[in-house]
């Protein structure tokens, strides 16, 4: 595969589990994530170039510009650092202004961390009701189940999407979670467990939707070079591109091109990444972890992902694409479903990636894993990213 | 502590018990609850003046692209230009998305309850709200019947606030 930009590569993760609560405190949490992806990458503190953290909306956690105090927990002091919030993509947004840094010759070794407390609020819905435009929206009750669910409908409308379909995606990330010792939820709820869950905004089940999580992802990504006939496995990046969209939801319902089950800004961000990594598809990845806080989040990135037309998204999870045992295994730590404490799990998809095409999988290990497809979804699913790595 | 409940999966906390009264895990109540004051902006606030004085629905229309953009902005995004020729749009139009809001959550709508995206006769953009009069009774046959993408019409409050909640939609074959 070529390489792209200054060769950069992930050289060690460190995650703690993650859970609905942690008794840590936040700088607790981080500093045990990045000791750990630091040791992964057998390096120390002392090699540390530039610290990124990403942490989502400060008031899911009730901790105001919280960057002050994670950050140095991060290893930051000294160091080139800053703090990153595009919500869902917070995460991989960070990692990306770090390879930025990286490819703009700030330095040698970078630590990704991304920060998630959101256990702390006592109602997480009603803060995400405050993301939401004070001016036309709020007032409506929005929050980010139902912004889903207005998709979810339109999906059922458009492509024949049903419940039913959704329930299967659902079971078989709860699989695979049960081989993911860091997943939230590891129990392997089936199909009529998802169908038969609570409603939350129908068509979305409590089991469709992602769990309130917390926890701490850190990543160790280097210039490469300057760990070439080290002997240390490496995650390397082969693509990786960022689009981002209106946050008008409304004025997207008509668009002729990128409609507002479309996915267009994970379309175009996929087929850069592609064109730099030299695939075609994601079925040419053995792994690919897909950023969707709903099982039909999940499907609507189908498309853009080149895995199937999206109007075959119903037959292709039908059809058992993406699980375990499979060629191209989607999500095999379970993904969001299992987990998703917000200004980390974009770095999940990402680490994950990682693990699995550097052979550290463990349990979660699909065998012979050597390229890796990672998106990040966020805002009013406005921001998307793309990522390829290989071995 | 908190009254919400805590699910049996992952809960980190609630697994680690200890019994060494120094290691006891410590929690501190917080509180936000700042007051703010938003200003709307001029095209927004037109917009809810309208609503309020004249039970109007007004959008902008961008030239370059030829849309009405409802409710009103300033600015088309798309083109990346200023707009401010405004456009009267019908009280009449398309349930183009929606969903049931089935779990109460603090704060949020009272259930059951939909929401939903109606692009309104001479619209070429969608707009979010509450859709009244709907039989909830069942889940499964509400949403296959909202799933038609039904016409529906704008219904406005007794008192109109100049809010996007002065005005509400409800089918149109409720009457027919």
């Amino acid at each position: 595969m070529p390489r792209t930009g200054h060769g950069l590569a992930v050289a060690g993760v460190g995650q703690t589990p993650y859970r609905r609560r942690h008794e840590g405190s936040t700088p607790e949490l981080v500093g045990q994530a990045v000791r750990e992806a630091l040791a992964d990458a057998g390096l120390t503190a002392r090699d540390v170039d530039i610290v990124v953290g990403g942490f989502a909306p400060d008031g899911l956690a009730g901790e105001n510009c919280p960057d002050k105090r994670f950050l140095p927990a991060a290893c930051a002091i000294g160091r080139w650092s800053m703090r990153i919030n595009t919500g869902g993509t917070t995460g991989i947004a960070a990692a990306y202004a770090a390879m930025d840094l990286l490819e703009a010759g700030r330095g040698d070794v970078a630590v990704v961390v991304g920060v998630e407390r959101m256990a702390q609020a006592n109602s997480v819905p009603a803060v995400f009701n405050s993301i939401f435009d004070p001016i036309y929206e709020r007032d409506t009750g929005l929050s980010t189940i139902s912004m889903g669910a207005l998709r979810a409908t339109r999906m059922m409308a458009r492509w024949g999407y049903a419940r039913e379909v959704w329930a299967q995606v659902a079971e078989r990330n709860f699989d695979n979670a049960s081989r993911n010792p860091l997943a939230q939820i590891r129990t392997p709820y089936g199909a009529e467990d998802v169908l038969r869950s609570r409603m939350i905004a129908w068509p979305v089940t409590q089991l469709d939707a992602c769990p309130v999580s917390e926890g701490v992802c850190a990543v160790v990504i280097v210039r490469s070079e300057r760990f070439e006939g080290s002997g240390r496995p490496l995650a390397h990046v082969r693509g990786r591109a960022s689009v981002s969209d209106t946050y008008n939801m409304g004025d997207r319902v008509h668009r002729p091109i990128g409609n507002l089950e479309d996915m267009i800004t994970l379309s175009r961000s996929a087929e850069r990444a592609y064109a730099q990594a030299g695939i075609s598809d994601a079925r040419q990845a053995q792994v690919v972890e897909i950023h969707a806080p709903f099982t039909h989040a999940e499907t609507m990135a189908y498309g853009p992902l080149r895995l199937c037309d999206a109007p075959d998204g119903p037959d292709l999870v039908r059809s058992g694409f993406g699980r375990w045992g499979t060629e191209t295994v989607i999500n095999p730590s379970g993904g969001p479903q299992a987990a998703n404490p917000v200004g980390a799990t974009a770095l999940i998809r990402l680490a994950e990636c990682a693990q699995q095409v550097m052979g550290s999988a463990g349990e979660r290990q699909v065998p012979g894993a050597r390229v890796a497809v990672a998106t990040g979804q966020g805002g009013a699913n406005q921001f998307s990213t793309c990522t390829v790595l290989s071995a | 502590m908190s009254s919400t409940p805590v699910p049996p999966d992952g809960d980190a906390a609630a697994d680690g018990s200890t019994t060494d009264p120094v290691a006891e895990p410590v929690t501190i109540q917080g509180h936000w609850d700042f007051g703010y004051t938003y200003f709307a902006g001029a095209s927004a606030s037109r917009f809810f003046n309208e609503l309020r004085l004249n039970q109007r629905i007004m959008g902008t229309h961008c030239p370059t692209c030829d849309r009405v953009l409802v409710p009103a902005r300033g600015f088309c995004d798309a083109c990346y230009v200023e707009i401010d020729e405004w456009r009267e749009v019908g009280t009449e139009g398309t349930l183009d998305s929606f969903t049931i809001l089935t779990t109460s959550f603090p704060g949020l709508p009272e259930p059951p309850t939909v929401v939903g995206y109606v692009t309104l006769d001479g619209a070429s953009t969608a707009l979010l709200n509450a859709v009244h009069g709907i039989d909830l009774h069942d889940f499964d046959e509400a949403g296959a019947l909202l799933l038609t993408q039904p016409r529906v019409r704008v219904v406005f409050s007794d008192k109109c606030e100049g809010r996007i909640t002065d005005f509400a939609f409800e089918l149109v074959a409720a009457d027919a």
